[in-house]
């Protein structure tokens, strides 16, 4: 409003990202000198029973042999969707056995524990409700340190944490660029194993970061780089990472998506799709990654439908979407549709090799719980950022094609 | 070469006009949402989906606020009354974004996608009282103005015509008593 609005440059926007990334071969190797110009010299390392049995845990450890840094503690009982209780049981371990760091080895799970662990350690508290919301830590926190084994949340790059608290039965949300790690770390050995559906249902979620952040409300040109870098190599290499998982480049490629994606939704926000996400995983416990797929075409359409403006967005899309050649041929009337269509195939070939749902109702929601989900949607944080308002009515219209 | 004593420090100005500005439009939301409150059935079904003793505080840093406090039935505008650690808290950063956005240079939405506010407590309880304050524009100001502050007008019906003199009346009646 306060002077005209560039279609490339915002009127406003920030953008802010201090992780130090490193990816590649080898790259587990680095972390023992890293975490020693930090001052640190004693981690503990969280994860989950799903990373330790799969032999991962063992890259992590070997990679300090030759070192003087010794590993504290390693905790691999993480659950699913992980609790203050938990994050108040790491923090006693990480005292007791002086550790100094942090180490976060797994999906988004371990890696918001390890957040959640970090706020208690620096705030010397056990009271997580004290610091829910944004701004609200202050204190430089303990050097942390991300390996995701999954190519999908990038958590590794995020100022997010997200806590349940099972008395109060709310998830908690913790918002600061406190919370992002020193150093993400990325090596194709620790997404080598994941199986076909975890990989596709990580890729699909990583693509809907990335779109969503192209088309978010507060998109600005960094973020937009990194979306459309995201969205080319997601393009470029999922169906490959699913057909063929030992292939190394390939896996690093897909993290490399990953963590591209969740640096610029980071910063431009996610909207109605991961809203519904969200609450479709907090109704009917729908897997992030597979309620993000599912739900990411029917989001665009209601957008295309509701916003001209968005549907321009959604148009430009097409490009790294599908490719330059498409994205040439196709008329521009027809670009918006096409991107949705170029996401359904790609999800419908990723159903065909691994089995991923394509719809709610094959992932296990059922139609009564679709009016309960609609008004967890609007409830959800992700809406207050869509760029166009969404009302139970037109969340539940959402619900019910995806259905 | 100057001596470490001729370096004065710099006191910043105060903003008195905007913070004026800000303080009566603070007036007429909270006003206007403790009206909406008896007079608008959707603002009482969110309102009543919050706890007991439920306080949501939206000021700016440094700056004047607002607390609203339910309680016993009630939902009451209580000023500038100082809180500890509200249910809620909606913060502008600077009295410059708050001064904007109450004047419609910055609309709301686009006051969060600027980052120039923030919210502390928990977010559904957040989401809840957005709704609240985007049904309160609504019954403050004309459609053809709330479009500026608002992502989507509702429709305008006889009985928001009545609701929106009802909150009129009531905030000239507070701002006489």
């Amino acid at each position: 409003m306060l002077f005209k609005q560039s279609e490339v440059i915002p009127e406003y926007y920030e953008f802010f990202n201090s992780v130090k990334i490193i990816s590649g071969y080898k790259a587990l190797e680095t972390i023992p000198f890293e975490l020693g110009r930090l001052g640190a010299k004693r981690p503990i390392i969280i994860t989950d029973k799903g990373v330790s049995q799969a032999g991962l845990i063992k890259h992590v450890v070997d990679s300090f042999a030759g070192t003087d840094t010794v590993i504290g503690a390693v905790f691999d009982e993480t659950p699913q969707d992980s609790s203050y209780l938990v994050v108040n049981q790491i923090a006693e371990i990480y005292r007791s056995q002086g550790c100094d760091s942090i180490i976060a080895v797994g999906g988004g799970s371990s890696i918001d524990t390890a957040k959640g662990v970090n706020i208690v350690i620096t705030e010397n508290t056990d009271d997580l409700l004290k610091f829910m919301g944004n701004y609200r830590l202050n204190k430089p926190m303990k050097p942390f340190v991300v390996i995701p084994t999954t190519a999908g949340t990038g958590s590794e790059v995020t100022m997010v944490a997200v806590i349940a608290n099972p008395e109060k039965k709310i998830k908690m949300e913790f918002t600061s660029d406190l919370l992002l790690p020193k150093l993400a770390v990325l090596d194709p050995r620790m997404t080598v194993s994941m199986p076909p559906k975890i990989t596709a249902a990580t890729g699909m979620d990583a693509l809907t970061h990335a779109v969503e952040a192209y088309i978010g409300s507060q998109k600005n040109p960094v973020s937009d780089a990194f979306a459309s870098a995201a969205m080319n190599l997601i393009r470029e290499n999922l169906i490959e990472a699913v057909k063929d998982g030992g292939n190394k480049d390939v896996r690093l490629a897909m993290a490399n998506a990953a963590l591209l994606a969740g640096l610029a939704f980071s910063n431009s926000m996610v909207g109605i799709v991961h809203a519904a996400a969200h609450a479709t995983g907090g109704v009917c416990r729908v897997p992030h990654g597979i309620a993000n797929s599912i739900l990411l075409p029917f989001g665009l359409e209601f957008y295309i439908k509701k916003s001209p403006k968005v549907k321009a967005l959604i148009e430009n899309l097409l490009l790294p979407l599908a490719g330059p050649e498409v994205y040439v041929q196709t008329p521009q009337v027809e670009r918006a549709s096409k991107s949705v269509l170029v996401i359904r195939e790609m999800a419908g070939e990723l159903k065909k090799l691994s089995g991923l749902p394509v719809k709610l109702s094959e992932a296990g929601v059922t139609e009564d719980k679709l009016d309960e989900i609609a008004r967890t949607t609007i409830d959800d944080g992700a809406v207050a950022f869509s760029p166009v308002e969404v009302s139970l009515e037109e969340a539940k219209g959402i619900l019910k094609a995806a259905f | 070469m100057k001596d470490a004593k001729d370096y004065q420090e710099i006191v910043p100005g105060k903003k008195r006009f905007a913070t004026l500005v800000t303080r009566i439009f603070f007036y007429f939301i909270g006003m206007g949402m403790q009206t909406a409150y008896r007079i608008d059935p959707d603002v009482r079904k969110e309102v009543d989906s919050w706890p007991e003793t439920f306080s949501v505080r939206i000021a700016v840093v440094g700056g004047p606020s607002m607390l609203m406090l339910k309680k016993e039935g009630v939902f009451k505008y209580l000023g500038e009354k100082e809180a500890f650690c509200c249910d809620v808290e909606l913060w502008f950063k600077n009295i410059e974004f708050a001064y904007l956005t109450m004047t419609a240079r910055i609309s709301v939405p686009n006051a969060i996608y600027h980052n120039r506010q923030f919210v502390r407590g928990n977010l559904k309880y957040t989401m809840s009282f957005m709704r609240v304050l985007n049904i309160v524009q609504t019954l403050l100001l004309p459609n053809i103005i709330a479009r500026f502050y608002i992502k989507e007008v509702p429709r305008l019906t006889f009985r928001k015509m009545v609701n929106r003199v009802i909150t009129y009346f009531n905030l000239g009646y507070g701002a006489i008593k």
